[in-house]
């Protein structure tokens, strides 16, 4: 019974609002139904505002399971089911854009206080943070790699027309790889990756080496130090020994860092360790090589100011032993799967044991939420220590 | 694929649904399957100033309390559209454009949940009619 009129009769409001000493009836909504597209989510409540302000989206292919993903992080979107019966009761002016509505005015229902279910909900959704799958981001960028011939080719309209088709712009990349937006910039940071006309391109390794060492060739010829290279003069001769603008700028993102920003324009530092890794690369390419023969060849690539030290390729190359000799060959952390179940495949599949020292680097940038490092190698290695004062070692599972 | 999570009600406005839930299924007698639109379930009733609610379905009473979601639920409504006319470019397959958006219609943070077994009324003015609970079309 009505203990005192209400300003609302119907609807979740009344029911959420029930007065002691006061009963609502139940029953079902004019419109009740299975309503397939009404769909729960339940997520904290720190989510809120980043999904009511329209700052969230779904993405993934059809064929890929959706995720979602705020401005900077990535979850999994998980069907949770339930046994017991949820009724859902929407407020009382929900409509189901169905055009006829039978509610409070009509005239069976003026006296009667009333909470009407809509559906019956099968369970919720749920979020589950997990690491962006920007695997897919390599491939898809590795298709179509920026080369010199491209450089040269730019006045080709024909030629980039029809290359064009299989090129990403940011827009593209956003449909096809599963992940936000700030971790999909760090993605195409991860990668060098270039932005050249609007789409992302890698550029091929080859070409890289060509626009460095004529970086490194003019500032021997320039007298320029490699701690303070002025941004202007690097370009400008770069472009007149004819690459792009833009791939100038690259080389120096690549290599260096911007120290000091005068009026004049930047000023850059060349990074030692990127510089020595790109020349061991470079080396390697071929495929493994004697330690001493390896280094010869190594320190003669360098340029004279910087000094280089094995360690710096921890991550990049890898010795071993064969008869009396050492020899050394590249593998570099960046080729490797980014899921940690493939990682430790291909690891294990490189050497079957590996010491800590020599492991660490090539798992040190796994990011699996919820999961730390030693909890990783807990679920992915087997760990054993062949005598006490020796080092342990970790092999597959 | 992108699928926008829209709030077309506007963030301060978002409305507040409610949940009902039970341990169970309430069935419908056979004759009301088909026409159980506006059908009444029961009676919800708050008998006193607590957080304490009955729910009488037929002759079985349940006992429970309103309690606070430990977090919120949104509910989503999947809006399809079709697109009759788009131009890809860029060589991106342009077959059958529709697009999905999804959007907020309601937030949940409480829900009125009865975890007892059904207590079996026997009232006057009805006569126990089954096992199931029964629901009932009122008339006026």
């Amino acid at each position: 019974m009505m203990e005192q009129p209400q300003s609302c009769c119907k609807g979740a409001e009344v029911l959420l609002n029930l007065q002691p000493s006061s009963s609502v009836t139940i029953q079902y909504h004019p419109h009740f139904g299975p309503h397939d597209d009404l769909i729960l989510l339940e997520l904290d409540e720190k989510f809120l505002p980043d999904v009511l302000y329209q700052r969230v989206t779904l993405r993934g292919q059809p064929d890929e399971d959706a995720v979602l993903c705020t401005k900077s992080k990535t979850y999994s979107v998980k069907f949770v089911g339930t046994s017991n019966s949820v009724f859902l009761v929407p407020p009382a002016d929900y409509s189901t854009l169905h055009e006829n509505q039978q509610d409070c005015d009509g005239e069976n229902y003026k006296q009667k206080v009333s909470a009407s279910i809509i559906k019956v909900a099968p369970g919720n959704m749920e979020l589950v943070e997990v690491a962006p799958r920007i695997d897919k981001l390599k491939l898809i960028l590795s298709e179509n790699l920026y080369g010199s011939d491209e450089a040269l080719a730019m006045e080709d309209l024909e030629f980039t027309e029809r290359s064009r088709k299989r090129l990403h712009k940011w827009d593209d990349l956003i449909n096809e790889v599963q992940a936000s937006d700030d971790e999909l910039k760090t993605g195409l940071q991860a990668l060098s990756a270039v932005e050249i006309d609007g789409y992302w391109r890698i550029v091929d390794e080859k070409y890289m080496d060509v626009i460095l060492r004529m970086l490194l060739h003019n500032s021997v010829l320039n007298d320029w130090s490699l701690n303070a290279l002025i941004e202007e003069k690097v370009v400008s001769v770069l472009e007149s020994d004819g690459f792009p603008c833009k791939l100038a700028y690259h080389c120096l993102n690549v290599y260096g860092s911007r120290v000091e920003e005068t009026m004049d324009g930047g000023v850059w530092m060349l990074d030692a360790r990127r510089v020595c890794v790109h020349f061991a690369r470079r080396i390697l390419r071929e495929g493994k090589r004697k330690f001493e023969s390896f280094m010869e060849e190594w320190l003669r690539m360098i340029p004279e100011e910087m000094q280089p030290s094995f360690d710096m390729l921890e991550g990049e190359v890898l010795t071993e032993k064969l008869g009396v000799e050492t020899w050394v060959h590249a593998l570099s952390v960046s080729s490797l799967p980014s899921t940690p179940a493939e990682r430790f495949s291909i690891l294990f599949k490189e050497r079957s044991k590996w010491e800590w020292k020599d492991l660490e680097p090539y798992i040190r940038d796994l990011n699996v939420p919820g999961l730390s490092s030693e909890a990783l190698l807990l679920k992915y290695t087997r760990k054993s220590q062949p005598r006490i004062d020796a080092e342990p070692v970790f092999s597959a599972r | 694929m992108q699928i926008q999570v829209k709030c077309s009600c506007g963030a301060e406005k978002c409305p507040e649904w409610a949940i009902i839930e039970l341990q169970g299924v309430v069935e419908l007698q056979p004759s009301f399957q088909d026409s159980f639109q506006n059908l009444q379930i029961g009676q919800l009733c708050r008998p006193s100033s607590q957080e304490n609610f009955t729910f009488t379905i037929g002759y079985h009473e349940l006992t429970g309390t309103k309690v606070a979601l430990k977090k919120p639920m949104l509910v989503l409504k999947k809006i399809k559209y079709m697109d009759v006319d788009r131009s890809d470019g860029g060589g991106h397959d342009g077959a059958s454009s529709s697009s999905t958006e999804l959007d907020v219609v309601g937030v949940i943070r409480h829900k009125i949940l009865f975890k007892t077994r059904p207590k079996a009324l026997i009232s006057v003015k009805e006569k126990p009619n089954g096992a199931d609970a029964v629901a009932r079309k009122q008339s006026e």
